[in-house]
């Protein structure tokens, strides 16, 4: 591999499966329908939390929702699932070494539409996708409350999405290349494709200052729609779906 | 808070410090775009650990220097981390990360309003964000953004159309790409063209050239006078690259310097237009009349000069009665015909030439009044020029033209040099005016000499004097020139005098005047108090007539609302 060989550090070492970010959260995305009322949501859940909560937290939520009884269970398990989904990961090495992945929004939250893309260190266990969230909106001075959440939570699926593939990846690399010593620069084809080509990025030759032609395509687009707008694009959203 | 001057070391090599202030708080004040301070390696960790290729001191650097660059494009804005994150390659974490750090430094937004509730102008309208960071000048390579432009005077910000207006072109987005505005440019840079036309600035100390400057022949520089006698020219540059300029003040400015080439080019003006200094003056086109003559005056009398004055100067001396030249001529040609006579030629001739001078001397007043009459001629021969000069300029300058004249007689040929100082010795009479009289001893001496070898033309016929008629009219001319430095002195003093005398008078009458008003107001006081106390009396008068009046009404019982009625026009009276 074409690759200098990098100082010793933890990067080495494969990382645990986790959400590569600092609070360790998981994204719980809900979409249940009972009875013709359907109840969609979207939020993270700490995974050390126990388990007795699920079942709080969906009696909870039903009571302020004013939504029927039969939601509870449906809620509770849903959540149960996707917690033990994550879990069944967790202890797993994820990757090793350096992974900087594309991160893409391409989402409407009511009125507003976001379209963004930026890179994100899955190395970085400071990141914070929730304090990002709220800096692009104060910047892109978005007032509507509830897009900073949905970034948020946004980001984190694509990164819970990306770990998952990692551990995959890493499982199969494992496995491949049983016996070779040392860091393993894993090229971004072979990782999967997301990942960037880091020395192409941030060797000594290039500048960390992107060309002005990509300026656009990494500048976030805030649009609002008006309602007939929101109106049009949810009949269609419908009628996909369906 | 403090201000920090911040400026980017540029890749060239120039200078460019003090073009951009930037107000930065004082707690920042570690920051140098040249270094990483401990600060940051404290607080930015993950980049000085080795841990990725994604984060090195370089890559910081330029993230910080991106960071800061596009801040200062325009402080006054709040630069928003999406306007950032979009430009640089990286993990927007980190990206953060810096720039948080940045801003709690206060290396950027400081001086930009506080993040309200219209946080980020740029950001909210689409359009005019896209359009402002267009303006940016960011290529290949670390942030070049900053291409600050040199010196004021390198002429190159000049060539920015309308700058004032470009700043803000930028945000119709097409103008961009052709127009860029260096991002650090400062108001010197920008309006550097304005600034030269008010006047030339000196390059070194920053001050107008009013008198004058030097111009950097190898490119658009300019030191003031000062500065090059100084010494100080900037860095790369010789002072013999510069070149004097006239400012336009420089006609008043006697110690004008002269060059090689201006000196070359009065010499032969003069030997071409002879004293008509207008025309000379003219020729010299870089100085004026004024300067031509004193220069002249200065410059030590060469062979050159010499064979001009005895050529031009001598048949004009023949009936310019009123200079002392034609005097002193006339007096050393009178000569002859006593040494002739006389054996103790040295000594009578030298009492001969103290009492020409001494009568020269008592005319003083009208002489001058002659002389500065014929300065506007500027027609009149050299020697003219020259004693009026001295009276103009003092004796000093007169006197060093004397010894210098004298000298260059000595250097000429060998023969004068034996003549003037070969009987020197036997010379002890002292005078009030010592330079001019060991002068006109050595020039006097010359000629006695002279005349016991040789008779003298007109009383001989053309015979071999030929060859020392020259000599006499040198002798002559260096004479002339002693008599005028002692006449400058004498005229000083006569004008200290008057001048004094003048003083004297107007002061007197000043207070002669006050005098006149003192006592003029004082009568006037005088008629006010008589007028005053007139005035009180009658006042007087007319309470008692009133109160009998009042008397009288009431002693025969006129009604009250009637008596109202018939006082008031009576008071009124």
């Amino acid at each position: 591999m074409p690759m200098k060989p990098l100082p010793a550090s933890s990067s080495r070492v494969p990382v645990k499966f986790r959400i590569p970010t600092a609070d360790n959260l998981v994204p719980i995305r809900l979409d249940i329908e009972i009875d013709g009322q359907r109840y969609r949501d979207a939020f993270t859940w700490n995974p050390s939390d126990p388990d007795s909560e699920v079942v709080v937290f969906a009696k909870r939520t039903v009571k302020d929702l004013k939504l029927p009884p039969a939601f509870v269970t449906q809620i509770a398990q849903s959540i149960q699932s996707q917690l033990a989904d994550f879990r069944s990961y967790e202890g797993q090495d994820m990757f090793a070494g350096e992974k900087i992945v594309p991160i893409k929004l391409d989402m409407r939250v009511n009125q507003t539409l976001v379209r963004d893309q930026f890179l994100w260190d899955l190395n970085n266990f400071e990141s914070d996708p929730e304090e990002f969230a709220r800096t692009f909106c104060r910047d892109m001075d978005i007032q509507d409350p509830e897009v900073g959440p949905a970034i948020a939570f946004a980001i984190r699926e694509q990164l819970y999405e990306i770990a998952i593939h990692n551990v995959t990846s890493a499982r199969e690399s494992r496995v491949s290349k049983k016996g070779r010593r040392g860091f393993e620069y894993v090229p971004a084809s072979k990782a999967g494709g997301i990942s960037l080509d880091l020395v192409k990025y941030f060797g000594h030759k290039t500048s960390v200052v992107r060309k002005r032609k990509d300026w656009d395509a990494f500048e976030p687009i805030v649009d609002i729609l008006s309602s007939e707008e929101v109106d049009a694009l949810e009949a269609r959203e419908g009628k996909t779906t369906r | 808070m403090a201000t920090a001057a911040a400026a980017r070391p540029d890749p060239r090599g120039e200078d460019l410090d003090e073009l951009d202030l930037y107000t930065i708080p004082i707690h920042s004040s570690w920051f140098s775009w040249d270094d990483i301070h401990d600060t940051e390696r404290d607080a930015l960790r993950e980049f000085f650990d080795g841990s990725s290729i994604s984060r090195t001191p370089k890559i910081y650097k330029d993230y910080r220097d991106f960071i800061i660059n596009r801040y200062r494009e325009d402080s006054s804005r709040r630069l928003a981390f999406t306007e950032v994150r979009k430009a640089l390659v990286g993990d927007v974490s980190l990206l953060r990360k810096v720039f948080l750090f940045l801003e709690k430094w206060g290396l950027i937004n400081f001086a930009a309003p506080p993040s309200g509730g219209a946080g980020g102008d740029g950001e909210g309208d689409g359009d005019g964000g896209a359009a402002r960071r267009s303006r940016v000048v960011v290529e290949d390579g670390a942030p070049v953004g900053v291409r600050v432009v040199a010196v004021p005077n390198s002429g190159r910000p000049v060539i920015l159309p309308a700058p004032a207006v470009g700043k803000y072109d930028g945000r119709k987005g097409s103008s961009a790409g052709q127009f860029r505005l260096p991002s650090l440019a400062s108001y010197s840079d920008v309006f550097a063209g304005l600034m030269k036309q008010k006047g030339l600035v000196c390059g070194s100390c920053g001050g107008t050239c009013e008198s004058g400057c030097y111009e950097y022949t190898k490119g658009e520089f300019n030191i003031c006078v000062n500065c090059y006698n100084n010494g100080s020219c900037g860095e790369n540059k010789s002072l013999g690259d510069f070149e004097f300029r006239e400012g336009k003040g420089s006609s008043a400015n006697h110690a004008a310097i002269w060059t090689e080439a201006e000196t070359q080019l009065l010499l032969e003006s003069i030997s071409k237009h002879g004293n008509d200094w207008d025309l000379v003056a003219q020729n010299v086109k870089t100085k004026t009349k004024l300067d031509c003559i004193l220069k002249l005056i200065e410059l030590p009398f060469g062979e050159f000069m010499l064979g001009y004055s005895n050529g031009n100067g001598r048949d004009r001396n023949v009936d310019g009665n009123a200079n002392n030249t034609s005097q002193v001529q006339s007096a050393t040609s009178e000569l002859p015909d006593e040494t002739k006579t006389e054996k103790q030629s040295n000594v009578q001739t030298e009492e001969m030439e103290q009492n020409q001078i001494r009568d020269v001397l008592d005319e003083g007043p009208p002489l001058k009044k002659a002389r500065v009459a014929s300065l506007s001629d500027g027609g009149s021969s050299l020697m003219k020029q020259v004693s009026l000069m001295s009276a103009l300029f003092g004796p000093n300058i007169a006197s060093a033209a004397a010894e210098s004249a004298v000298s260059a007689i000595c250097n000429e040929t060998f023969c004068p040099r034996e003549i003037f100082y070969g009987s020197k010795g036997h010379i002890s009479n002292g005078s009030s005016v010592p330079t001019t009289n060991h002068l006109g001893r050595d020039v006097e001496n010359g000629d006695a000499e002279m005349k016991d070898e040789v008779p003298p033309a007109d009383a001989q016929g053309p015979l071999p004097t030929k060859s020392h008629m020259p000599l006499q009219v040198r002798a002559a001319t260096a004479t002339a020139l002693g008599v005028a430095a002692a006449r400058a002195k004498s005229l000083a003093d006569q004008e200290d005098r008057e001048i004094e005398h003048k003083v004297a008078s107007i002061i007197e009458t000043q207070m002669k005047k006050v005098h006149d008003k003192i006592k003029y107001f004082e009568h006037l006081e005088h008629m006010m108090e008589k007028e005053y106390a007139e005035m009180d009396d009658l006042k007087g008068l007319v309470v008692s007539e009133r109160i009998n009046i009042l008397q009288k009404a009431l002693s025969a019982g006129i009604t009250r609302w009637r008596d109202q009625s018939s006082l008031k026009p009576q008071a009124g009276s």
